[in-house]
């Protein structure tokens, strides 16, 4: 289980995330959306510690971290909440010096202490699930980018993380190439995957979440199921929001 | 006894002056070059951390280093430390000169290189649970490497001209040896073009074995 309890985040005298609060049941896929600069890509970063919160409390799995102002969180601590967590970056990110076989074998290796053989077998089927079985060999700039975004998903699962955590995966994408990575996020879910995305994509977003999470200006605004929020959102500001999406289209 | 030839001058100093090359210029360079590398490590790493004292002593050395003549430092080294009882031997005292010199100016390099890696590099590592130390070591470095070796094989090119300067601290090194032969045969033009000649064979080779490395280490981008 996912549970963040009164979360805030501060850059100086700029506070970008105000008292957030979610629950999330194992299994669940979660999908955040709002305005650009509402706060959803720090929540993110914070769930998986690459922003230090500035207060609250954050429980993921059997790992659970308190964050006060001022009061740097123990080194190991931070290590251990990371590694709950697997992230999916908008630029994918993946290590250039690296095969897309290394790259899903990297985190194995250095954190979940695993011998090579079995590091490679895990890769290998990861890798054949997002798709990619026949370039493994392969560098990220020989990939296309919804085969690096799909490498970067791969890699965010090697070290088993409890939950998944996606930061716009298909922004950065050529429109062709959304559709591949799309589908791998909507094979995970249907697995029973525990997943948090951002994301623009309101169709996928339909599909694919069991909660919506509407963010602006560091709080939430609204939070319901799928068909609540697209169909009969109840606060102005997600009416506001969806329909400036619609005019987009 | 017949005259000499300008040919025969030549190719008889040809050997010794190739030795003294081989000898010590050499050495001199490898040596220092490797012991400054680890050295330049280290101060970039001093100068990028947290803990500010570190930082501190990396620009303060860095600072030292590069405002002054590599000359008079090899002076201090080898002329100066005697009178506080400190002595060291020519060759020793020239490596320790060149050294502390690959140092500061590599460390900068070296700096430059990491700094230039993107931060989604270290974010990437972080977020699969790496250490700083293990994504410095298997993610960030692996690529500073990269952008470094142009920079760092223009210092070391610098660096086999540079340990001419051991001649002023008694090493006996190529261009000393080209001093000794001169002042024996009088012929300085023909000497000191073939010291020259010697020092270009030097840097070709290693001009070559620039070009491997880069190769080697852009393997990954232009497979």
């Amino acid at each position: 289980m996912i549970e963040v309890r009164e979360l805030a985040k501060s850059f100086g005298d700029t506070s970008v995330l105000r008292g957030i609060n979610l629950t999330l049941e194992q299994g669940q896929v979660l999908v955040l959306i709002g305005p650009s600069g509402s706060g959803k890509s720090t929540l993110l970063r914070c769930l998986n510690v690459l922003e230090i919160p500035t207060s609250g409390t954050i429980t993921i799995g059997k790992v659970r971290l308190e964050f006060r102002p001022n009061s740097k969180p123990r080194k190991a601590d931070v290590l251990a909440m990371r590694r709950q967590s697997g992230m999916v970056f908008q630029a994918y990110h993946l290590f250039p010096h690296f095969t897309a076989l290394q790259n899903v074998m990297e985190g194995q290796i250095t954190v979940r202490r695993r011998p090579k053989n079995e590091a490679r077998t895990k890769a290998l089927q990861l890798l054949a699930k997002v798709g990619l079985a026949d370039r493994i060999d392969a560098y990220p700039h020989q990939l296309s980018g919804g085969q690096q975004q799909r490498v970067g998903i791969a890699r965010a699962m090697s070290i088993d993380p409890e939950l998944l955590l996606f930061d716009e995966p298909t922004s950065a994408l050529d429109p062709e190439l959304v559709r591949e990575v799309l589908k791998v996020i909507r094979e995970l879910a249907e697995e029973g995957r525990t997943m948090i995305i951002v994301t623009h994509e309101m169709k996928f977003a339909r599909e694919v979440a069991d909660r919506i999470i509407l963010l602006d200006e560091g709080v939430i605004v609204e939070e319901g199921l799928p068909e609540q929020i697209f169909s009969q959102p109840r606060e102005a500001r997600t009416r506001q929001f969806l329909s400036l999406l619609m005019e987009e289209k | 006894m017949d005259q000499q030839t300008n040919l025969d001058i030549f190719t008889d100093s040809f050997l010794p002056l190739l030795q003294a090359g081989i000898a010590f210029t050499v050495p001199l360079t490898l040596i220092s070059f490797v012991l400054g590398l680890v050295l330049a490590l280290l101060t970039a790493l001093a100068g990028l951390s947290d803990f500010y004292p570190l930082v501190l002593v990396a620009r303060f050395y860095v600072w030292i280093i590069r405002g002054t003549p590599l000359l008079v430092q090899l002076f201090i080294i080898f002329y100066g430390l005697p009178s506080l009882g400190i002595l060291i031997n020519a060759f020793p005292a020239a490596v320790i000169g060149f050294t502390l010199s690959v140092g500061a100016y590599g460390s900068e390099i070296i700096r430059a290189a990491i700094v230039s890696i993107p931060k989604g590099q270290w974010e990437a590592a972080f977020s699969l649970g790496e250490t700083r130390l293990q994504a410095l070591r298997r993610i960030i470095l692996p690529q500073a490497a990269r952008v470094s070796v142009p920079p760092l094989s223009n210092s070391f090119i610098s660096l086999v001209k540079d340990t001419s300067l051991a001649a002023t601290v008694t090493v006996t090194e190529l261009f000393q040896k080209g001093q000794q032969i001169t002042a024996a045969v009088y012929e300085p033009l023909l000497i000191y073009c073939e010291v020259a000649l010697i020092y270009l064979i030097f840097c070709t080779v290693l001009a070559l074995l620039q070009r491997q490395l880069e190769m080697y280490f852009n393997r990954y981008f232009t497979a």
